[in-house]
């Protein structure tokens, strides 16, 4: 309605969607699984990759996908640590 | 509450247009005798025309020569909210009021629609009486006809609200039940009018409401459905009967057979939606539950409130939306201030890049909600908050990067734009006393002695000013909004991002864990249950420390974050949970939408009330299994085709033409049936139908419109378990109820993935856009 610039959620649903490309072509359930992880890493974070405000789209991505893999590493851990 | 104002005689209850385009009527109800009065006044307002001066001797002999035109001089002026310094100005009066706005646009045709700007063209008469005479709707009056005076300001607070007498308004067709679709011929046969019901020959009918209208004098006529049905149907038949304006007359004056405004179809945030024609009852009101959003949330009193405010009629309030409402409150205010209102909104834009867009336009902070039940946690909300932050931060229009002040200290955060110091600007003007008034009524409403029906009073006037104050917001972002500006939309969201941000840390500090955030409220959660922190203590902190209203909103025995079905991540807005006041917060659940059937609806009902009993997040989860028998329950009624079909009907808002549909859906068949039957639909209007076979290819058979419901029709048991299932998993999918393990489990038929029914030239239409190449499709048999 009115806006130019589409929201970083609509941005961000767009790359995702251009990323089932990629995801096409992976062979392996595991690979697939992983992937899953990336693209759910991506949508975690919108609340926080909006209030960066960067024009540059993949920064905002790439920190929301980092943060979610570095949460998951600093959990693994715990978790290991708690099933043992 | 009675106020110490001086001795009034009565009431201005309304202005309105008279017939003969060179006065308006004036509508003052008597306080000893509570007689409404009518007094016609003279009345041409000019409007003002602005542009450079070379330009303006040339369209004043230009106006001179025309006859639509009474006078037209130059006067000095400060029209727009810019100007800091007079300049000419023309000064135009049409010969009849009605010709106003073909005459301004003949001027700003004249100027190639770029020379001139032209102001208070589109203000109506009455609504510029109001401000040129200090007067409002509903204001105690002393004196008569052009000395009328109010009494007491229109921002009175505390004020003795003006007697109206209501009157429920129902037509009934002859032979026929109300709601069912009228023929095209259908004589009145009754028609009640507050506690009377008038019946027998409908010419007997007619002449009988208009003499229990001259009895008993009713101020308001309130109908459901009287724009759509009722007024058209009284006028249609008294044409029919032979009788002029002359001889019938719903208002207090003679008035033409005919619509003020027609009917139309119209897109607001993104949805079609339709109003019906509205009808002119001069000297009283005519309120249409059906077609008033604001009566049905503030009533009478938080209507009243509106229009004192804003100068419109109580009528023109009911219809409107509560954006049109702060705009002629911004007018209002403008007017007093010696400002003109803009016809056509005149600044563009500026130019800004991408980049800038991208770090500009954006939203508040929302958060993405972890899945699942949580207890313990504290809602807080800031209460109105980006009307408080355009008081606090001076913004609007004309104080966003003024001139006057490069060193201004507010900016908004990260983007830097500046408030003026030195002017309080028109929008802050104008809120403040709105928020001062809410704040007053909710204080007010803290007394316990103060008297039920007062209270009740205050709590309408309470939630008329709740939603002025949401719009105020949406109101600078949109386009035509005449004293809006893209830019102060843009800060107040910055400022709203910048303090939530802040309140995080804080609410971390207090010893909380922010679980979910959405503009102005947040979820927290005790770090350490055993000792959580005093909520209210906090909300004081912060509400000093920001000097802005954080609320304590309650405390959560627990609540149910929902997942988005395409994701599975948490959605913003869908969730329900119980605060231990006992009390249920739903959003975005069917319960909350108004498309959902009944048989949804107490399904619903039924497992919130299960989950009651839940005196925390494990509590909920145990009582799952009997949330789901009770599932399997509606289930086996439903699979019976014993359920009343009434309890099964959907409501569907028709989103455009029904010619423009390309696929045959429900509502299409809805639709036709309609139009069959002599009651064709529009865009956005509504249409109500059970699904009777969802397969079929026929618009007799697939559905029936709720209007030709019999109640023996056999429904479409698969469709419907569908949609049990469908609730079922919105509820409980974060304890892994899943909707086709429950339609395996009721043995119902697996979903049909039909293709749907295209037209030729979508098929074609689809081909030609490549949207099937790449995509292998098996050769159909």
């Amino acid at each position: 309605m009115g806006r130019t610039a589409p929201t970083y959620r609509q941005a961000l649903e767009e790359r995702l969607k251009r990323w089932d490309a990629f995801a096409r072509l992976l062979t392996t359930p595991e690979d697939r699984a992983a992937f899953e992880l990336v693209r759910t890493g991506a949508r975690r974070y919108v609340a926080q990759a909006t209030y960066v405000g960067s024009p540059d789209l993949l920064e905002a991505i790439l920190l929301s996908v980092l943060t979610d893999l570095a949460a998951r590493l600093r959990a693994e851990p715990a978790a290991s640590a708690a099933r043992h | 509450m009675a106020g110490s104002a001086p001795a009034h005689d009565g009431w201005l209850l309304d202005i309105t247009e008279s017939t003969d385009g060179r006065s308006v009527v004036l509508w003052v109800k008597g306080r000893a005798d509570e007689r409404v009065r009518r007094t016609a006044v003279d009345y041409r307002p000019p409007f003002l025309v602005a542009g450079p001066r070379a330009e303006l001797p040339p369209l004043l002999r230009r106006l001179h020569d025309d006859p639509r035109v009474a006078s037209a001089e130059l006067v000095l002026g400060r029209p727009s909210l810019f100007d800091r310094r007079s300049r000419a100005v023309v000064r135009v009066v049409p010969r009849v009021n009605p010709v106003r706005r073909a005459l301004a646009s003949a001027v700003d045709a004249a100027g190639g629609y770029a020379t001139f700007t032209l102001y208070d063209v589109d203000l109506a008469p009455p609504q510029l009486y109001h401000l040129a005479h200090g007067l409002y709707p509903f204001a105690p009056v002393a004196g008569h006809g052009a000395d009328l005076v109010a009494t007491e300001p229109a921002e009175t607070i505390d004020y003795e609200a003006p007697p109206l007498r209501v009157a429920p308004l129902e037509v009934h067709l002859a032979g026929e039940r109300r709601g069912r679709i009228p023929p095209p011929d259908g004589r009145i046969g009754a028609v009640r009018l507050g506690e009377v019901t008038l019946d027998g020959p409908e010419e007997a009918v007619l002449a009988a409401l208009g003499r229990e209208l001259a009895r008993t004098e009713p101020d308001v006529l309130l109908t459901e459905g009287g724009d759509e049905f009722d007024l058209p149907w009284l006028y249609r038949r008294a044409a029919a009967c032979g009788l002029g304006p002359g001889e019938f007359a719903l208002g207090r004056e003679p008035t033409p057979f005919r619509p003020a405004r027609p009917a139309r179809s119209f897109t607001s945030y993104g949805r079609v939606l339709h109003r019906a024609a509205t009808y002119p009852v001069p000297g009283r009101f005519h309120l249409d539950r059906a077609n008033s959003f604001l009566y049905r949330d503030a009533e009478i009193a938080g209507l009243v409130d509106a229009a004192r405010l804003s100068r419109l009629s109580l009528q023109t309030v009911a219809r409107q939306s509560p954006g049109t409402c702060f705009t002629a409150m911004e007018m209002a205010n403008a007017l007093a201030l010696g400002v003109h209102v803009p016809w056509k909104k005149n600044r563009p834009e500026g130019f800004r890049t991408g980049a800038t867009l991208v770090a500009a336009d954006r939203g508040g902070v929302i958060f993405l909600p972890p899945v699942g039940v949580h207890d313990r946690i504290d809602e807080f909300d800031f209460a109105s908050l980006y009307p408080h932050i355009m008081v606090r931060k001076n913004l609007s229009a004309e104080t966003l990067e003024c001139r006057c002040c490069p060193r201004s200290p507010i900016r908004a955060p990260g983007l830097g734009y500046r408030s003026c110091t030195r002017q309080v600007g028109l929008i802050p003007h104008t809120l403040a006393p709105l928020l001062t008034r809410r704040l007053a009524y909710k204080a007010a409403l803290k007394d316990p002695a103060l008297p039920p029906e007062e209270a009740r009073r205050l709590r309408q006037r309470v939630k008329m000013l709740k939603w002025i104050l949401v719009t105020a917001f949406g109101y600078q972002g949109y386009r035509n909004a005449r004293f809006g500006r893209i830019e102060c939309h843009e800060a107040i969201n910055a400022y709203a991002r910048d303090l939530l941000a802040a309140l995080v840390a804080d609410a971390e500090e207090a010893g909380y864990r922010v679980v979910h955030g959405i503009v102005d409220s947040l979820w927290l959660r005790p770090l350490d249950p055993d000792r959580p922190p005093d909520p209210e203590a906090f909300a004081r902190r912060a509400s000093a420390r920001f000097d802005l209203p954080l609320g304590y909103e309650g405390r959560y025995r627990w609540i149910v974050f929902l997942p988005a079905v395409t994701h599975g991540l948490g959605v913003p807005n869908r969730y329900y949970g119980l605060y231990t006041s006992g009390e249920f917060k739903l959003r975005g659940i069917g319960g909350r939408r108004h498309d959902t059937p009944m048989f949804l609806r107490r399904f619903e009902l039924e497992v919130l009330e299960l989950l009651r009993g839940a005196p925390d997040a494990a509590g909920v989860v145990a009582r799952v299994p009997q949330a789901l028998a009770r599932a399997d329950l509606f289930a086996g009624r439903l699979a019976d085709g014993a359920w009343p079909v009434d309890e099964l009907l959907l409501a569907h808002r028709v989103g455009q033409a029904p010619e423009a549909f390309v696929t045959f859906t429900d509502s299409v068949a809805a639709l036709r049936q309609l139009a069959d039957a002599g009651a064709p639909h529009g865009a956005g209007e509504t249409v109500r139908f059970a699904i009777l076979d969802r397969q079929s290819r026929s618009w007799r058979e697939r559905v029936r419109v709720a209007e030709l419901l019999r109640g023996d029709e056999r429904y479409d048991v698969g469709a419907y378990l569908e949609l049990l299932a469908r609730e079922a998993e919105t509820l409980l999918a974060p304890f892994g109820v899943r909707r086709d393990e429950l339609l395996a489990r009721w043995g119902a038929p697996p979903r049909v993935e039909r293709q749907p029914y295209r037209s030729a030239e979508a098929r074609e239409q689809r081909a030609l856009s490549g949207d099937a190449v790449g995509t292998f499709s098996p050769p159909s048999g």
